[in-house]
């Protein structure tokens, strides 16, 4: 980490600016406003997975005392809840409420009553007859089936209607070269079948929205959230109020991992039964809500088909992606395009086929959840890498650094639509020090090993984007805004609508406004924000927020600085270039001087120039910035993971994880590393754990929507800390804010494939579908053994 | 039915229904909203108060239970806005992230060092292993308490 | 097309709140207790812990009118050593059978699955009597009464009667205690020298209900074994007793054929089935290899004393 001591605030560890609050239960999260007079909303679910509603009588719960709404009190009006991606790039085929319902737990009415008790009995007293219940559709191949039932008929693209065939709901097709060429000159082909789990993000905090009217006709949102604009702006779309008359407010947000870059369907209906209330309303989702309502991560089923040539190149790559959306798009149109990003920008192919198809099924709706779709492509891909290289005899390693791509390579960033040139990469020095940390070349070869427990070491490298910016436009909207006040006394105001889900983010920004002006830190003071006082931000996700969101205020601080120093140099009068002039932090003024080099008498301190340009009506020292990436760098990780296979109950265990990290300049370090640390338990239980599975005949979830059977890693469960390595490459990004790029994602992408690597290290066998379970385990050991 | 208790150290009464949760009343009628609810049904640990000393799931327990004992919160911790060692070494290790899980965390830590001042490592990750966290992997959680009872052991509490 | 799916109960749970309402009653005595009981024939239930029955009320299974909490009974809250045997009253709190001497050095099994339940708030409210009467087919406390050849003591305006605890358990959810019976203790004879025992257990994580979870009790003279005693949970729709592999290995050396081929009667004993924990064929397979571990460590604690 050389390159950071360089700054006097970046790469120092700095208290987290929140942590009093959260360490002190004083932090509020949206699950904790509570508004004098408010009522307490329940959603009525659709208890089927595929049904159409006949009719509600709703006069039993309106004796209760409960105000009701069902789908006929909503707006008729089809939607998309995300709304990163352009108008012609969404699909939109949801409603509020709905008399079709295509999963279980689909919203139908919703309720608000004076507590959470009274409004459970009138969710009950509703009665909600069904005209038809259809056999659920429930595998994306058998939605292929033009004989299996229509979950959607039509669907609107860009204010257009759209047929959906054979529950099909969006398809995407690209080639480069040759590609049959290439595989009949190629000397190696192996060819894989994959499919991937379905996991709930299992956010802590349960999704939750509470909405009050104001005086005057506008309302007050506080949601849980990964954008406050984008949920304004969907209120206003959807129930046609104008956008000056919603106020999303920021609240602490219970983490989110991609389940809230949309806007969580509660929200919508939280609105809805306060229009129709008049009264605050909060509808806080309980867990088997949660789980049932509008997020779990994309299931894809993959086809790879990887060709090499015996000096170990890559020459052609053929990809095939179907995937199990359940019943709304979210951002599975995009998706396709960028699984494709994923898998292009992981090697240099050579040649490539492409298709994707974005299936219908009765199922909780997907999104994204840590690397839309990337841990899994990852996944399959360094699967077949490991594949590959074997059938080549070549180190897995060295065959990677061969034909991945990296410096000067061309990176597809966010899909087709946005390319540009690597310009920082750490991962041949993540790969040799990873390797050297873990023991990569003592490792066991698979058919040595005997008795019981079996020990393996794998390998598997990613990336994800620094955000879906670029320099040309594109399909995805990307940019943020700040806005920097210095006030009278010298202190420092930062307003951003950019949301914290806990990785750090704003107190990354603040440490790159202090780099820049050379304020410490904790004179910054982050505004708790709202939309009406904000500029736009697309939204936390896609790992932009220090990328994209910290360059934003490293511009609003520039200029800032730029009328520092001009007002500086009037109270300087032998000064005629403010840019001749250097703002330093010191420590005994407690303040920041402003001073010319090499000239000691000529300086003044920030306090009195602020002071000066208010006493003197000079104006505000303020700038509003907007801001767009003209790049979508990879940040890129190296995992090496080592396993203890118990051969007899098919139990793995996590021995040793050395994580490298090129994430450009690291601006938090502990933060930084607990991203790694999250990211890794997350793969894990991604490798070995999590799936939500649905009974074949109901549509419903096997686990009824507990948590009991919706099992994560706990504390016991992930290895020791001395056998837990985090390593930063020492790069520096040129596009970024002082070198710095993303890291939320990539810390989670490669995990699950390292695992699944360590696996097959340890026994020879590989798994083609997750999660690896002790059963299946068991099973492929036994089934060996004959 | 009439609930009387001490929360936080302080006595309180409060009027509830027998089928009042604990989390709930705590919650609502004293604003100690730091006690969250996650899961509801005892799996994740966000709800853990202290009562009469020991770490138990406000979610899965009647307020009508409680009368006559003691309930301790995250909120009754500090005292007079002095962080608890634990708190201390929390943000110190970079152990907070969206921070919905922590108050459970550090209830269970400042249990746990109560128990036993000098934990192994294997001991705290036992201790924990009812508590949920989705954003840390427990890494940075588990040096915050390594970190707090070294911080016990210069100065135990009471001292 | 159409189909005769039953509807999805997901509309009548709400784990925010108790969605049923009931009357309360904190009885100071076990007789009041009983007495309660009696009164509401079926419509009670007794509130020992709440990890179970609170959940239950949460999820809509259960409706009771009357709640009788038994939470703060001090007197079913002993561990207490008699001539006869250990006797835990039903309302010890399993985390107080975990902390006890007497118990991790008579009793290790117990110990251990103590251990194993839940997380440290769930065994601090968690009770002994709770965790047999909610007779889930994998309570972790089961197998290693079962082999303790452990009895409990139930309590009714009728009287006492006493159970052994391989007749306790009836079905998933169901025990031999009557709607108007409180248990109120367990009794654990004493082990005899060279008696060695474990518990041992395979779950998804290591907060989470068994998977598989089995006992063994064994009592070795001169390298032979005179009785050993297996059980396992999980596997059936009780906790079950192998009783074919224990009359197996009576009489026989310990030699590793001789622990596979009694994990192989003793699996052939289970009659496990498939759900969203595991497979039933999963199950089978892995009560064999945990009543191997189990003979192994518990063979090794009776040689070793």
């Amino acid at each position: 980490m050389g390159v950071t001591s360089r700054f006097r605030f970046i790469g120092k560890r700095v208290p987290r600016r929140d942590g009093v609050l959260k360490v002190t239960g004083a932090a509020k999260f949206a699950y904790d406003i509570e508004i004098p007079g408010m009522l307490y909303g329940r959603i009525f679910k659709s208890p089927y997975a595929h049904a159409i509603v006949d009719r509600i009588d709703k006069s039993e719960a309106e004796r209760l005392g409960a105000v009701v709404i069902t789908y006929e009190d909503v707006p008729k009006v089809l939607f998309n809840t995300r709304l990163v991606s352009v108008d012609e790039a969404t699909y939109k085929d949801w409603e509020v409420l709905t008399k079709h319902p295509k999963y279980v737990g689909e919203p139908i009415a919703a309720v608000a009553a004076r507590s959470e008790e009274v409004a459970q009995r009138a969710l009950e007293a509703l009665r909600v007859e069904f005209k038809e219940v259809f056999k659920p559709v429930l595998d994306p191949f058998e939605a292929m089936d033009p004989a299996a039932p229509k979950i959607h008929r039509k669907i609107v693209l860009a204010n257009r209607w759209v047929d959906v065939v054979n529950n099909v709901g969006a398809t995407l097709e690209y080639s480069e070269g040759d590609v049959d060429k290439a595989f009949r000159d190629a000397d190696v082909v192996i060819e894989r079948r994959f499919k991937t789990n379905r996991r709930y993000h299992l956010q802590l905090e349960p999704k939750v929205a509470v909405c009050k009217p104001e005086v005057g006709g506008s309302i007050t949102v506080w949601t849980t959230t990964q954008s406050l604009h984008n949920t304004r702006i969907l209120i206003s779309q959807v129930f046609g109020i104008p956008m000056s008359k919603v106020n999303v407010v920021k609240t602490f947000l219970g983490g989110a991992f991609g389940s809230s870059i949309h806007t969580n369907l509660v929200t919508l209906i939280a609105v809805a039964l306060c229009l129709k209330a008049r009264r605050p309303v909060k509808i806080a989702l309980t867990r088997e809500d949660d789980i049932l309502h509008d997020h779990v991560s994309y299931q894809m089923h993959f086809r790879i088909k990887a060709g090499a040539r015996r000096d170990g190149r890559l020459v052609a790559g053929e990809f095939e992606n179907v995937m199990d959306i359940g019943a709304h798009q979210i951002q599975a149109y995009p998706l396709l395009g960028t699984a494709l990003g994923w898998f292009v920008s992981l090697y240099k192919w050579g040649s490539i086929r492409y298709v994707g198809k974005a299936v219908y099924t009765n199922k909780v709706p997907t999104c994204a959840f840590r690397g839309y779709g990337n841990p899994q492509v990852t996944w399959a891909v360094e699967t077949v890498i490991d594949e590959v290289a074997e059938e080549l005899n070549m180190d897995p390693l060295d065959f990677r650094l061969k034909n991945y791509r990296g410096l000067g390579d061309i990176f597809w960033g966010q899909g087709p639509t946005v390319k540009t040139v690597i310009k920082s990469d750490g991962v041949p020095e993540l790969m040799r020090k990873g390797a050297e940390l873990i023991g990569w070349y003592r490792r066991p070869k698979p058919w040595e090993q005997r008795g019981r427990f079996r020990r393996g070491i794998g390998l598997a490298r990613g990336f994800h984007t620094s955000g879906a910016g670029g320099p040309i436009s594109g399909e995805v909207i990307d940019y943020t805004g700040a806005i920097l006040k210095v006030n009278e006394d010298g202190s420092i105001d930062y307003v951003t609508a950019l949301q914290d889900h806990g990785g750090g983010t704003l107190d990354a920004h603040v440490k790159i406004i202090a780099e820049e002006l050379g304020v410490p830190p904790e004179k910054i003071n982050v505004v708790w924000s709202d939309t009406f006082t904000t500029v736009y931000d697309v939204c936390t996700h896609a790992s932009r927020g220090v990328y994209v969101g910290g360059e934003g205020a490293r511009r609003a601080a520039a200029k800032v600085k730029e009328r520092i120093l001009e007002y500086a140099s009037r109270l300087l009068p032998k000064v005629v270039n403010p840019e001749a002039l250097k703002m330093e932090y010191d420590e005994e003024l407690d303040d920041v001087v402003i001073y010319v080099e090499g000239m000691p008498g000529e300086k003044v301190t920030l306090s009195e120039v602020a002071r000066t340009a208010w006493q003197r009506n000079w104006g505000s020292i303020s700038a509003s910035v907007s801001y767009r990436a003209t790049a979508a760098p990879p940040s890129f990780t190296v995992y090496f993971v080592e396993v203890e296979v118990d051969t007899e109950t098919g139990i793995v265990r996590p021995v040793k994880v050395v994580a490298g990290a090129d994430l450009g300049t690291v601006i938090n370090p502990d933060l930084a590393a607990g991203q790694i640390h999250g990211g890794f338990a997350q793969g894990w239980s991604m490798a070995v754990l999590e799936d939500v599975v649905y009974d074949p005949e109901s549509g419903e979830p096997l686990n009824k929507g507990l948590i009991t059977d919706y099992k994560v890693p706990m504390a016991p469960d992930l290895p020791a800390l001395d056998n837990f390595t985090v390593i930063f490459a020492s790069t520096y990004e040129p596009t970024g804010p002082f070198g710095a790029k993303g890291i939320g994602e990539a810390a989670a992408n490669p995990v699950a494939a390292a695992v699944a690597n360590a696996i097959a290290n340890a026994l020879g066998i590989r798994f083609y579908e997750l999660p690896i379970t002790p059963e299946k385990v068991l099973e492929a050991i036994k089934e060996r053994r004959g | 039915m009439r609930v009387r208790f001490k929360l936080n150290g302080e006595p309180v009464e409060v009027d509830v229904e027998p089928n009042e949760l604990l989390i709930n009343v705590l919650r609502e009628r004293f604003g100690l909203t730091g006690t969250k609810y996650a899961c509801g049904i005892g799996e994740c640990g966000a709800c853990t108060v202290l009562l009469d000393g020991e770490p138990v799931l406000s979610c899965l327990t009647l307020a009508a239970d409680v009368d006559g004992h003691e309930v301790v919160t995250v909120e009754g911790l500090a005292k007079s806005g002095e962080l608890t060692p634990v708190q201390r070494a929390f943000i110190e290790e970079g152990a907070v992230q969206c921070g919905y899980c922590i108050p459970g965390f550090v209830i269970m830590a400042e249990s746990l060092l109560r128990e036993n001042p000098e934990p192994t490592e294997a001991e705290i990750r036992d201790y924990i292993r009812g508590n949920l966290c989705r954003c840390t992997g427990y890494v940075n959680i588990v040096k915050a308490v390594k970190r707090a009872s070294k911080y016990f052991k210069l100065a135990p509490p009471g001292s | 097309m159409a189909s005769r799916v039953r509807p999805s109960p997901i509309n009548t749970m709400n784990t925010h709140i108790i969605p049923v309402r009931f009357e309360y009653f904190a009885p100071k005595t076990l007789n009041e207790a009983v007495d309660l009981l009696s009164r509401f024939r079926g419509r009670a239930k007794v509130l020992a812990g709440g990890t179970d029955l609170v959940v239950q009320m949460k999820v809509g299974r259960v409706r009771p009118e009357y709640v009788v909490s038994i939470r703060w009974l001090r007197e079913l809250d002993f561990i207490d050593t008699r001539e006869d045997g250990l006797h835990i009253g039903a309302l010890t709190k399993l985390r107080r059978i975990e902390k006890s001497d007497v118990i991790r050095r008579g009793f290790i099994a117990l110990y251990e699955a103590a251990k194993a339940m839940g997380g440290v708030q769930v065994r601090c409210m968690g009770t002994v009597g709770g965790n047999l009467c909610n007779a889930s087919p994998a309570a972790d406390t089961a197998p290693p009464l079962m082999v303790y050849e452990a009895r409990v003591k139930a309590v009714s305006t009728r009287g006492e009667r006493e159970i052994p605890i391989t007749k306790f358990f009836k079905g998933p959810g169901k025990s031999a205690l009557e709607p108007d019976e409180i248990l109120t203790e367990v009794m654990i004879p004493y082990q005899p020298a060279n008696t060695g025992s474990a518990f041992l257990k395979v779950a998804r994580t290591s907060m989470d209900l068994a998977k598989v979870n089995v006992a063994a009790a064994i009592n070795v003279r001169e390298g032979v074994v005179r009785w050993a005693r297996i059980a396992l949970g999980a596997v059936a729709p009780t906790p079950i007793r192998a009783l074919k592999a224990e009359a197996y290995l009576a009489g026989k050396e310990l030699g590793e054929d001789v622990i596979a081929r009694a994990a192989e009667i003793a699996a052939s004993e289970t009659r496990p089935i498939t759900d969203v924990r595991s497979t039933a064929w999963y199950r089978r397979e892995v009560s064999k290899v945990l009543v191997k571990d189990a003979l192994r460590i518990a063979y090794g604690r009776a040689v070793r004393g």
